[in-house]
């Protein structure tokens, strides 16, 4: 009998059942129903969009502009340097100073957006006040940025020159370098259309000036033949301009056996502050909904969730379809991407995101394309959880680094408003024979 | 080795038969039919492995077949009876064929006497089978656009059917017996739609279907002398209601069932049955037809360790066009009791051909069962 009963335990697993995929020959030996997809724009599905200015200050962004677009734009970017000491210890421990003499400076500036099709790109570096600050304008700053340069650069002609290829050069400054005559330095860095350019200065072009507590500020403008643009990176960003001093120190022989001595060393100085200029106003807020500029603007597009669509259908693709009011005028180059970012709760400007489920456009200036944004995965979250809010912020990546701004149409706008183009399918027929 | 006690060779028969029934549980299979897909199901054979490798012929005087109840006066002490089994299938649409696999358990039924003219039972069996999976590959145009699709439907489970059963004999020639029946069960049903573009997402529906219905039968046996035998049932059905989530999503009407069959057993060792069926499908599903279904059998050798073959035909109560899909088959078998005839292990083969409007289906069944009487 224990043979049966371990043979009827074996026997058991028979009764699970497995399905197996044939080849359906519908409708004749199919299921009594279909996956039935449907595609529906809904027209009215936004409303109470709103758009709200002020989020991120030019001084706060991940990068700044300098552009030089005639008729245009006119960007300028600066930066006002930490304090350096003019003195220093010779000894440590000890209280007694002695004063520095610089000898030069190297300024990194990273480069981190161009066009690469920019022909003699050049980038002029003038000295500004240290007083600058947030409360600068385009005019204010102007006729600094009207005087004589302190140095520049001709980026594509730095560019055209053979890079350096001596072992020990590379060993320092890495695989790609190039250099000019006059100690400018070029290499690439991340994904290769970053570029990290050295100016070597002297003590004329950075003077140590006591009085300004070693601090210094300069400021940058472009030019080139043509799409004279580049994004500089800020300290938002880690990739913040840098002037690294160079000095030297004498040793008293009174303290010492030894004979007057002199050493030298360096200081490195990062910003304190960082922002761009430009001279275009920022335009008023007006019934549209607006996206970018500096200070930046934010959109909030509330949803009016149709309630069909929460529990009898699956979003299978979600577009939100956004018509501008007319061409972003930038550089081609310029181009930006506006992101979407879920409402977790809706209390107007200040409502706080989620950094899921985001929706992605790039808006290429000087058309005026309707732009379509995927937001598939917010919009099924929308429909699985009835608990979300149903609205969306609109805002610029990265926010504030430049002078660009798109106007949408918004709610208000009958013709043009935003839509919600969302295709779906409908819930599965199931238990019908 | 000696007759009736238990040994090891039996043991490890036993053991290595049900474990090649168990290997293949794994893959994909499938032992459903592709006529019931569209329709309520494809019903279950109610018989034990004795009465299927003899075609079903056996079903109606088998006490260990779900089929009828008055057979159940045969038991004479309490004993229990399963069956498992394995098939494959190969579907041919259009000249393309698909070859499948399924294991099932289709039949289980456990009875004993009370006193000594009445038996009750009780187990369950397959009444409608719902396991099946298919899919279609497509385009469709969405957003202006021609997005190629897959569409898989899925479903898993089984309608089943729990009976309540007694028999008591008359008199000596003749028994009668009645059952109640609840049926019961449920499928997992999947529904996936994967878009060729990957601007789409992929959808996936899933929901399980429960089944509830009842149902009643008669039936009676009349022994014509010493060698013959003749059965007759009937069966009533209710309503099938499917469910989800509680609420009613389908509700069809069962058919009723009448039967007849014959059993001819002139000496110890040779027996020969045939039955008929008759089913009334048509007000189930749109696609359904009444079905007629027949099947003649034989038994070589004693009941308990005979070898055994049958045919069966008939049709198939789901399918395209206004005539049914037909099925016939062939079956054979034997049976080995073993522990002093406390218990029999049963072995059957069949093989159906299935041809209807545009689909033909070829079936192995390979069948083993259980009988133990303590």
């Amino acid at each position: 009998m224990r043979y049966l009963g371990i043979a009827l335990l074996c026997a058991v697993p028979i009764a699970c059942t497995e399905v197996a995929s044939a080849p359906g020959a519908c409708p004749t030996f199919c299921p009594n129903g279909t996956i039935e997809s449907r595609d529906t724009i809904f027209t009215d599905i936004i409303v109470r969009d709103s758009s709200f200015r002020g989020y991120v200050q030019g001084y706060q962004a991940e990068a700044m502009t300098a552009a030089d677009i005639p008729g245009v734009i006119d960007s300028r970017a600066f930066f006002v340097l930490n304090d350096m000491s003019t003195r220093t210890t010779y000894r440590a421990g000890d209280t007694t100073t002695v004063p520095i003499v610089p000898d030069s400076a190297r300024l990194r500036t990273i480069i981190v957006r161009r066009d690469t099709l920019a022909t003699n790109l050049r980038l002029n570096l003038y000295r500004l006040p240290v007083t600058a600050d947030s409360n600068d304008t385009f005019a204010s700053l102007d006729p600094y940025f009207n005087s004589p340069p302190v140095d520049s650069v001709n980026v594509s002609a730095v560019l055209a020159r053979p890079p350096i290829t001596d072992d020990s050069t590379r060993q320092i400054w890495g695989d790609s370098i190039w250099t000019d005559s006059a100690g400018h330095v070029i290499t690439l860095a991340e994904n290769g259309r970053t570029l990290v350019l050295f100016w070597h200065l002297d003590t004329l072009q950075a003077p140590l000036v006591e009085a300004d507590s070693g601090s210094l500020a300069y400021g940058v403008r472009v030019a080139a033949d043509s799409l004279a643009t580049v994004a500089i990176g800020t300290l938002e960003s880690a990739r913040n301009a840098l002037l690294t001093w160079y000095y030297h120190y004498t040793v008293p022989d009174t303290v010492t056996t030894e004979p007057d001595s002199v050493k030298s060393g360096s200081a490195p100085r990062a910003p304190r502050f960082d922002s761009f200029v430009f001279d275009r106003p920022v335009p008023p807020l007006d019934e549209n909904l607006v996206v970018g500029g500096a200070p930046s603007a934010r959109s909030l597009l509330r949803v009016d969730w149709p309630e069909f669509l929460h529990d009898s259908i699956d979003v299978v693709r979600a577009t939100l379809i956004l018509v501008p009011v007319g061409p972003v005028l930038a550089s081609p180059a310029d181009s930006f991407e506006i992101r979407a970012l879920p409402v977790t709760t809706d209390v107007g400007a200040k409502s706080p995101l989620a950094l899921v489920f985001q929706g992605l456009a790039t808006i290429h200036p000087q058309t005026t394309d309707t732009v379509r944004m995927e937001l598939t995965d917010l919009v099924r979250n929308w429909a699985l959880d009835t608990a979300q809010t149903t609205a969306f912020m609109l805002g610029q990546v990265p926010e504030a680094a430049s002078y660009t701004e798109i106007r949408f149409y918004s709610s208000r706008a009958p013709a043009f408003r935003p839509a919600l183009h969302v295709t779906y399918v409908k819930r599965f027929p199931f238990g019908m024979p | 080795m000696r007759v009736g006690q238990p040994d090891g060779r039996t043991a490890a028969a036993i053991v290595i038969l049900a474990v090649v029934l168990v290997w293949p549980a794994g893959r994909l299979a499938a032992q459903d039919s592709q006529f019931g897909i569209r329709g309520l199901g494809t019903p279950g054979k109610q018989e034990s492995v004795r009465a299927r490798s003899t075609g079903g012929a056996f079903a109606p005087f088998d006490a260990f077949s779900p089929l009828m109840d008055a057979s159940l006066v045969d038991v004479r002490r309490v004993g229990g009876s399963v069956t498992g089994a394995l098939s494959r299938r190969t579907v041919d649409i259009g000249g393309t064929q698909t070859p499948l696999r399924g294991t099932r358990f289709p039949a289980l039924v456990i009875g004993g006497p009370i006193g000594r003219r009445l038996v009750i039972a009780g187990g369950f069996s397959t009444y409608l089978d719902r396991t099946f999976g298919i899919s279609t590959s497509d385009t469709i145009v969405v957003r202006n656009d021609t997005v190629p699709i897959t569409d898989a439907v899925t479903s898993d489970g089984a309608v089943a059917d729990l009976r309540l059963a007694a028999a008591g004999r008359v008199n000596r020639w003749f028994a009668v017996g009645g059952g109640l029946h609840l049926l019961t069960g449920s499928t997992r049903v999947e529904a996936t739609r994967t878009f060729g573009d990957t601007a789409y997402r992929n959808t996936t529906a899933r929901d399980q279907v429960s089944y509830e219905g009842a149902g009643a039968s008669v039936s009676a046996l009349l022994d014509l002398g010493a060698s013959l035998r003749v059965a007759g049932w009937f069966r009533a059905d209710s309503k099938l209601r499917a469910q989800i989530r509680g609420k009613t999503a389908a509700e069809n009407d069962l058919p009723n069932s009448y039967g007849a069959g014959i059993l001819w057993r002139p000496g110890s060792q040779f027996a020969l049955a045939g039955t008929a069926t008759w089913r009334d499908w048509t007000a189930s599903a749109p696609n359904g037809h009444n079905t007629f279904n027949w099947s003649l059998g034989t038994e070589l050798g004693s009941p308990g360790s005979g070898f055994r073959l049958g045919a069966r035909g008939g049709q198939m109560p789901f399918g395209a066009g206004s005539e049914a899909p037909t099925e016939v088959g062939l079956s054979a078998g034997i049976g080995k009791q073993f522990s002093a005839g406390r218990g029999r292990i049963d072995f059957g083969v069949e093989r159906l051909e299935r041809k209807g409007l545009g689909l033909s289906e070829q079936v192995w069944t390979f069948l083993l069962g259980l009988t133990v009487r303590p």
